[in-house]
């Protein structure tokens, strides 16, 4: 306590200490604010980002440093028919799951806008498939398609559409296996995008609908001309985000069928797991995790720009 | 509803317009009409939503001998259940602890991921320090980054630390995953905090660290919550680190431990999958039910920005 007194009153008045300068720096306050996120970022994050990237070109196996060999992981990649067909299932899988989900989830989001009873109790029910752990709704998926005891298979010959002796092999057939998995992650996707766009639909101001509707413009032209390019802005980041996580799915395929049968519904996630962890391969996992990235990078651009260069163009010339 | 006020038959009662604020122009439609072009498939799509939950249910509950006999009965409905697969999740396996580490990573990620994503949306919105701004872009992209394209990389990290197949595994590499999303979120309601408030703090003599502490925190506790519960339930439901970080049995989170640990052989256990699944979603779903508007402005405000 003293020395502090002394301290203060030998600093003249007026002319504060380095120390005193010091605490009130904008830079040197922002660098202690900013340090523990940055120090779990760079290590757990930026790290692991660049090592990755330099084991994708080393031979690494568990236990062992790898030594630099070139691009030699790659030229193996693209010659095995494995990865080859993983990567086309995941361009495929991300496809047919964006487009459907996006599709549904718009429709659900307006048919949600309209005036309902309990609307709040129907919200927040919509959402719990996205608040469920992805692994343990995937499970449920594993039962209901069940090669022997499908629920599914059992519903349609009640209907009659089956015939009871010959049921249909969801997960045993590779074209079957791929799209119930296409299925879940639908499923398990829409809740977020519904809910997201509801959230900006819910800003369109109702007199723009009264206004359009005063005109003469009918229901489809209500919403080609009225939510589409208001809502524009907010589906370039809901489908952003939803491109990527679907791309880089794991969990999902990983609980429901480890990439079998015969390796059809490997995506090149689940793919990189086998080799890199089970296998213990780790360069030529890294490899395959790294060579995602091109395509995360395409995928970003494209669905950002894309629809943000709409939204320009119908601020500038209508449409 | 400012174009119903206009309109002169409103006039006499403006407060009547108000009123029916949020109806727009639905009473234009009649019901036969809304029952076909609404409700009808909302009904469609809530039911293709939900059933998997009521067949997780219905499975969990069942006797064994029923669940592989389905053209005995109705599949859809139990005769007589039980609740044996619970007590035999709950008692005679490892469920109890999955469930207790589960949660004890959790909370750590989610506290340390708060702390720390509070200071970094402070000193980006408030300090504005030198950079700022590019710091605030880096970690929208760090949001970006994948898990799936980190975790061999980490795996190796992890066994150089020594923290392979320990809690602290997964409680210190989840917060890469929750730090990013806490930031942006929390530097969203730090924006619409006046700043006022903070300069005549700076004139009473508070230092940086009392105005965050004493005034941004307490006027931002709803965005806290929000965090909160959206890291939770991240940490709850992330699969690939905990699959690869921790291999021993009493180790394991409960997503992990599901899909491993309930299969002897060929032979799926599925009544006790499905009341492990049931039981392990459970939490989520409490938590969930309690702060729906908190954990939709979570989900919304991520991506508004």
């Amino acid at each position: 306590m003293a020395d502090a007194a002394i301290a203060r009153t030998t600093a003249a008045p007026g002319e504060p200490s380095t120390w005193e300068r010091l605490k009130v720096n904008r830079n040197w306050l922002g660098l202690w604010f900013m340090l523990p996120a940055m120090a779990f970022l760079v290590l757990f994050l930026v790290y692991p980002l660049g090592k990755g990237l330099w084991m994708s070109f080393t031979d690494a196996r568990i236990g062992r440093e790898g030594r630099f060999v070139g691009l030699e992981n790659f030229e193996w990649l693209i010659e095995d028919r494995d990865f080859v067909r993983a990567l086309i299932f995941t361009i495929v899988f991300t496809f047919i799951a964006s487009a459907v989900k996006f599709a549904i989830g718009l429709y659900l989001a307006l048919l949600l806008n309209n005036n309902l009873p309990f609307k709040a109790f129907i919200r927040s029910v919509v959402l719990i498939p996205f608040i469920v752990p992805t692994v343990l709704s995937a499970v449920a998926f594993w039962w209901i398609f069940d090669t022997q005891f499908s629920v599914i298979t059992w519903g349609l010959v009640k209907l009659g559409l089956l015939d009871r002796g010959s049921p249909i092999n969801w997960m045993g057939d590779p074209t079957m296996a791929q799209g119930v998995v296409i299925f879940a992650n639908i499923w398990r996707g829409i809740p977020f995008i519904a809910i997201t766009l509801l959230a900006g639909l819910q800003t369109v101001s109702p007199s723009l609908y009264e206004a359009a509707t005063l005109d003469g413009a009918t229901k489809w032209q209500n919403f080609r001309y009225v939510t589409y390019p208001l809502l524009t802005p907010i589906i370039a980041v809901v489908m952003t985000f939803s491109v990527l996580f679907t791309f880089t799915d794991f969990q999902l395929i990983w609980a429901m069928t480890r990439g079998g049968p015969v390796n059809a519904t490997h995506l090149m996630a689940t793919l990189s797991y086998q080799r890199g962890i089970l296998g213990g391969n780790l360069g030529e996992g890294a490899a395959i995790a790294i060579s995602m990235v091109p395509f995360l990078l395409a995928a970003i651009l494209f669905s950002w720009f894309g629809l943000q260069r709409r939204k320009w163009q119908q601020g500038e010339n209508n449409d | 509803m400012t174009a119903t006020t206009s309109d002169p038959k409103a006039m006499p009662a403006p407060s009547v317009a108000k009123d029916d604020h949020s109806e727009g122009m639905s009473y234009l439609e009649s019901l036969p009409r809304k029952t076909v072009t609404v409700y009808i498939p909302l009904i469609i799509i809530m039911v293709v939503l939900l059933f998997p939950f009521y067949w997780m249910f219905i499975t969990a509950i069942k006797p064994d001998q029923d669940l592989l006999d389905l053209h005995g009965g109705n599949p859809l409905w139990v005769g007589e259940p039980t609740f044996r697969h619970f007590y035999k999740l709950l008692f005679e396996s490892n469920y109890p602890t999955w469930l207790w580490n589960t949660m004890f990573v959790a909370v750590c990620a989610t506290f340390l991921s708060i702390v720390a994503s509070v200071l970094a949306a402070y000193a980006i919105t408030r300090i504005r320090f030198k950079g700022a701004q590019t710091v605030g872009g880096l970690i929208f992209l760090a949001y970006l980054v994948p898990p799936s394209i980190l975790f061999i990389p980490l795996s190796t990290i992890i066994h150089v630390y020594g923290l392979f197949d320990t809690p602290f595994a997964l409680i210190l590499t989840y917060p890469t995953i929750l730090i990013p999303f806490c930031t942006w979120l929390l530097m969203g309601y730090f924006k619409t905090i006046p700043y006022e408030l903070e300069e005549c703090a700076l004139i009473d003599g508070a230092s940086r660290w009392q105005i965050m502490v004493k005034i941004i925190i307490p006027l931002a506790i709803p965005g806290l919550i929000s965090a909160f519960i959206f890291a939770f339930t991240l940490c709850w439901n992330e699969f690939i680190y905990a699959l690869t970080f921790i291999s021993s049995n009493p180790n394991k989170t409960v997503p992990t431990a599901i899909v491993s640990e309930f299969v002897d052989g060929d032979v799926f256990r599925w009544g006790s999958l499905m009341a492990g699944a049931l039981v392990g979603s459970l939490p989520l779903v409490i938590l969930y039910a309690f702060f729906v508007e908190h954990y939709v402005s979570a989900m919304t405000g991520a991506v508004k920005e």
